[in-house]
């Protein structure tokens, strides 16, 4: 069957099996960010913004996904120029195997798209399904409140401007 | 898993859902946290209620908070429109569940019909009383909670009938609730989940529910030990004996995470610290 939907901005049409898993379909078409972990939804490697909302592609069948908005850590930014969330992850140390990395990172956006003023409490509940295997949990805490502050910032120098 | 699944679809109303239903071997999909995984190979269509407008709905008046049946776990626990006692203890229980993502896939509906041991949001309905309404097509029937959890939903559902909506009375002044999970980690499942609700009259409790789940392979009330308390006084004698008939009444499921002789132990406890807590929260 085929399944048309939208990945990074861009109208896809995908031929899938109906039982197939959205995270194996997007990997399968080279959006290789989607990582697999565990493929049960317990561990968020597979987390991709769904509607703008993260969500386990593991455990959602890719037919569920007929007209869905879909963004992969490919459509966060390049290595060339990486998302401002990725440059703060490098900075505090957030990265170190990178499996976790994609899902942390959409669920990151969508705390910062949605909570420009996150708390560190705010910060643990919006990466509470992402779990991290290698860094520890602080690492990634600090860079994500350093990414809000730093887009705070820029958000009052480009208003001071105009 | 759905080896023969071979159509999808996609329908976006209620009545074309329920006709499409009623076709053999076609089930119902929400959330699909529990669906997708599904070990049944004889399933060959699903049908995708998540596009129905009319399921997704969060609305709360003086009397009723009505919960669409795809409204996801994540909507209930972020909700500005829930307050009081009802609203508030409803948001509470929907933010222990599982983890942002998964919260937002969830439905109420699926949380409540896959009745799963780990599951929280049917517990709550069970101590807040609540009713569930049901579809198939345009004809609709109203039934309380306990009974659909009673019979199983996967019983109690006709063919191509379906949980559009569930309905969640408003409790005020001199009620109190309490839920509290006993979990490993906040990623576990739980190996106890208990819930109660208190309303005194002149001091006196006019209306006791006690329900639990983890410790029992789906949500389940303790009547016996809730028709213990009715017309007794809140002391900590009448509560204690509460709990341990709460906790005699189960028989209790087990796995790695913990035995049925400790969880009985625990679970008796946590009844007596729960009430303890409604009543408190009652008195208020
Ligand atoms: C890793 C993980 C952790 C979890 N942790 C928790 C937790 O802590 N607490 C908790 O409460 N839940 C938890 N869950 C969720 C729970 O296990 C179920 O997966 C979930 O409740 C199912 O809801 P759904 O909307 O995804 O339903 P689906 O998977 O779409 O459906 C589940 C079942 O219900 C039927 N169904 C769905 N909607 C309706 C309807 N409207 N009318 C009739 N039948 C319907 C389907 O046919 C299917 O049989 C967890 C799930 C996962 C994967
Ligand atoms: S791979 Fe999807 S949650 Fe682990
Ligand atoms: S960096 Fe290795 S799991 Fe997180």
């Amino acid at each position: 069957m085929q399944l048309n939907c939208k990945v990074n901005g861009k109208a896809c049409c995908f031929e899938i099996e109906p039982n197939e898993m959205l995270a194996d379909v997007l990997r399968r078409e080279g959006y290789r960010g989607v990582k697999v972990g565990c493929r049960e939804g317990s561990c968020g490697a597979c987390s991709v913004m769904f509607n703008g909302k993260p969500r386990n592609s593991c455990i959602t069948l890719a037919a569920m996904a007929e007209g869905a908005d879909i963004m992969t850590v490919e459509g966060l930014g390049t290595p060339d120029k990486p998302h401002l969330l990725q440059s703060c992850y490098v900075k505090h140390g957030a990265a170190q195997c990178g499996f976790c990395n994609p899902g942390s990172l959409i669920s990151a956006k969508y705390l910062l798209d949605n909570n420009p003023n996150p708390t560190e409490d705010d910060v643990k509940e919006a990466l509470d399904g992402n779990l991290c295997r290698c860094t520890g949990y602080i690492k990634r805490i600090e860079a994500i409140l350093d990414a809000a502050q730093q887009m705070k910032k820029s958000a009052k120098s480009t208003r001071g401007k105009k | 898993m759905l080896k023969k699944l071979t159509q999808f679809y996609h329908p976006t109303t209620i009545e074309e859902a329920c006709k499409l239903l009623a076709k053999p071997k076609t089930a119902v999909i929400a959330g699909g946290t529990a669906e997708a995984l599904r070990k049944d190979d004889s399933i060959e269509a699903l049908v995708d209620i998540t596009h129905i407008k009319e399921l997704s709905h969060l609305d709360q008046d003086a009397s009723t908070i009505k919960i669409g049946a795809t409204t996801t776990v994540q909507e209930i626990y972020k909700s500005q429109k829930l307050k009081g006692m009802s609203g508030n203890f409803l948001k509470q229980v929907a933010g222990t569940v599982a983890a942002t993502a998964l919260r937002n896939t969830i439905t109420a509906g699926g949380n409540l019909a896959a009745q799963l041991w780990w599951s929280d949001l049917p517990v709550a309905y069970l101590i807040l009383d609540a009713e569930v309404v049901c579809r198939l097509g345009k004809p609709k029937r109203t039934v309380s909670v306990v009974q659909i959890i009673n019979d199983t939903p996967a019983k109690f559902l006709k063919k191509g009938e379906i949980i559009s909506e569930i309905h969640v009375p408003c409790f005020g002044n001199n009620t109190g609730c309490d839920f509290r999970k006993q979990i490993k980690t906040h990623h576990d499942y739980p190996t106890i989940t208990a819930a109660t609700r208190i309303t005194l009259k002149n001091g006196m409790i006019s209306e006791a529910r006690i329900a639990c789940n983890a410790v029992t392979p789906f949500p389940f009330r303790c009547q016996e030990a809730e028709k213990f308390l009715v017309g007794k006084k809140p002391t900590a004698e009448n509560i204690e004996k509460a709990a341990e008939k709460a906790a005699n009444s189960i028989k209790y499921r087990e796995d790695y995470r913990a035995s049925k002789e400790y969880r009985q132990e625990v679970f008796q406890v946590m009844v007596r610290r729960s009430l303890e807590a409604s009543v408190e929260a009652a008195k208020k």
